[in-house]
């Protein structure tokens, strides 16, 4: 049976975006510099504005370039903006906008995009290169929650950093519960969501259900794999990952995006610098991303993608043969 | 609204030291964007000079008038004018360009007080200016009544004035963007009374006359189809710039954002640059400009 950290509880899928909402509720309660940024695709705890505050609810429409720049003075004048869209609006189609009038001088912003990295709605949704286009830019924290609990966390949390955030929401499916309501959330910090010796499987966001599940399939191998929850994209939490690598000495990254640019390379970095160890990073090839359907039953393209628990398991195998090789060698 | 002669010639002297700074500017850095610079003389002279509520003293005052350079390149004449208030010290001048100057190639709001906007992209200024509109109007309405500024209007506008206005200054070639046109819907849609655009017509943008690159005519009917209140000024008459600024303060309360749309010459007072049109000059255009403005305007 394997032993958890203390704050996790590994529970039944619910979509992290209840949790995005409750705690942007919250947030707005007791911070009354909270404004709605709305690019007409609804808003977290949009009812609670509308009935408590509507004067905080700024529409602009399916004009994002807009909305992020309004949203940026907003924030110069002291009030704290919260932007919500599909990530590839939001986000890719303001790029200019983030960087010059929100980053440039560092405004208080936060972006919530909205991201299905594979799902319904297809190719010009499933914005998979999301995490490398954001990382790439100064001053941005970029976050993304792995369940409903750190969610809510998560949005408390950014709504007190003072300084532009990206929050990717994963849209589907839904991942498990993972955390328990005592789990403590800081910006940049990793959390070791299980303890292992023989190899360190890194996941972001929706990825870490698979991490989890991979784990329970490794274990019946007699594998002991730690576990590490890297819910900040940036900054990264390198000493987490050096001393993954120093204790276990293989690692797999698995995101939900991208492996250009994304999680994957982040770690490869820390660890070529740092403490060079055989790496796999798990996730989406370069390629983009098509419609796919998910039931209970089937995910075809979380299959297509190679993103299941069994995916990373075999990862993580592979990795621990490479180390193994590396030893030789020597 | 009237305003009387001695104004006038105070302004008149105000933009000639203005242009004489961006002089020294150019004169120094070997570079500048020439044209557009020139063309916006009259209009930030008459905005910094006699219209705009602010405390040269205190860049960072929460009710100062806020100024959006959109068109951020031309920050020269902004640059020139922060010298002249004595928000900028003068020896500033000969650094446009310079790694840690406070004169960087485009506005930047974190190295240089007196700039609210960080330009550069074109196109985005004028949505900050309806972002720090709207924020006034959310201020004004979470404070009480009593805190706000409640000097009256003229008689016939029985309207407090607001806590403070926002001022866009548009290129007219930036308003080949999209996103004006996004902000243009976004201000008229929350009554921003409050905001104020100048666009500097000067019929040039850099690959030719503005509206062969890409036309914007009707310009004036496209503002007012927006929902905008329109008003067209000789951007180099001071006296024209200074009753329409006045007259856009008096409409406050109509619930119309204004643009007021100003007829100038690219390279404005410099002879060869008016005839070339010139966007950036560069080495022997920029030395001739300098020579040939300094022999109009006077040396520092």
């Amino acid at each position: 049976m394997a032993i958890y950290n203390k704050h996790v509880k590994i529970g039944s899928r619910a979509m992290a975006a209840e949790g995005i909402n409750n705690g942007m509720i919250k947030a707005a309660e007791k911070d009354d510099r909270i404004i709605a940024v709305l690019e007409d695709m609804g808003f977290p705890g949009v009812g609670w504005f509308k009935e408590n505050a509507p004067e905080r609810v700024i529409e602009c429409g399916i004009a994002e370039a807009n909305g992020a720049v309004v949203a940026a003075a907003l924030a110069a004048e002291g009030f704290i903006p919260f932007i919500h869209s599909f990530a590839f609006a939001a986000v890719s189609r303001a790029y200019n906008q983030i960087r010059q009038s929100i980053l440039q001088d560092r405004f208080n912003v936060k972006i919530l995009g909205r991201e299905g990295a594979w799902g319904e709605p297809g190719i010009s949704h499933n914005h998979i290169e999301i995490i490398g286009a954001t990382r790439v830019m100064p001053n941005l924290v970029i976050v993304n929650p792995a369940d409903t609990v750190e969610a809510e966390k998560c949005m408390m949390a950014i709504a007190d950093y003072i300084g532009p955030v990206f929050l990717k929401i994963e849209s589907s499916p839904p991942p498990l519960r993972i955390f328990t309501e005592d789990y403590p959330f800081d910006i940049g910090r990793a959390c070791m969501v299980k303890d292992g010796k023989d190899a360190t499987i890194i996941a972001t966001g929706y990825m870490l259900t698979e991490a989890v599940l991979a784990s329970e399939l490794l274990e019946k191998d007699g594998i002991d794999v730690r576990i590490i929850n890297m819910s900040t994209l940036k900054p990264l939490d390198n000493e987490a990952v050096i001393k993954a690598a120093e204790e276990t000495g293989a690692i797999v990254t698995a995101e939900n995006a991208s492996i250009i640019g994304g999680l994957g390379e982040a770690v490869a970095t820390v660890l070529s610098e740092n403490m060079p160890a055989p790496l796999i990073r798990v996730g989406i090839e370069d390629e983009f991303s098509q419609s796919g359907r998910i039931t209970p039953e089937t995910d075809e393209l979380k299959a297509h993608f190679g993103l299941g628990a069994e995916d990373v398991a075999l990862s993580v195998k592979e990795c621990i043969a490479k180390r193994e090789a590396l030893k030789k060698r020597k | 609204m009237a305003h009387d002669e001695e104004l006038i010639r105070d302004l008149e002297k105000k933009a000639n030291i203005v242009r004489r700074n961006i002089f020294t500017i150019f004169d120094a850095s070997q570079m500048g964007h020439a044209g557009g610079t020139m063309s916006l003389v009259e209009l930030v002279t008459t905005l910094y000079f006699h219209h705009l509520k602010i405390d040269p003293q205190n860049c960072d005052w929460p009710e100062r008038d806020r100024v959006v350079l959109s068109k951020a390149h031309c920050c020269e004449a902004i640059y020139a004018v922060l010298v002249e208030l004595g928000v900028l010290p003068e020896e500033t001048l000969s650094t446009y360009y310079c790694y840690r100057s406070p004169l960087q190639g485009h506005a930047d709001r974190w190295c240089t007080p007196g700039i609210d906007y960080s330009g550069g992209s074109l196109g985005q200024g004028l949505s900050f200016a309806a972002g720090m509109a709207l924020a006034e109007k959310l201020k004004v309405l979470r404070q009480p009544p009593s805190e706000g500024i409640v000097k009256f209007m003229p008689r016939y506008i029985s309207r407090y004035n607001p806590l403070y206005r926002s001022y866009c200054i548009l290129g007219d070639g930036e308003c080949h963007e999209g996103q004006v046109w996004e902000a243009a819907m976004f201000s008229a849609k929350y009554k921003l009374d409050n905001l104020i655009t100048i666009v500097d017509y000067n019929k040039f943008s850099l690959d030719g006359p503005t509206n062969e690159v890409m036309q914007i005519e009707p310009f004036v009917d496209k503002w007012k189809a927006f929902g905008w209140w329109v008003a067209e000024i000789n951007g180099h008459n001071l006296r024209e710039i200074a009753d329409v600024l006045d007259l856009t303060s008096n409409l406050y309360g109509d619930g119309k954002p204004k643009c007021i749309i100003a007829h100038t010459v690219k390279g404005y007072g410099v002879p060869s640059w008016e005839q070339a049109h010139t966007h950036i000059a560069r080495g022997e255009e920029i030395t001739r400009g300098v020579i040939e403005g300094r022999a109009k305007y006077g040396h520092i």
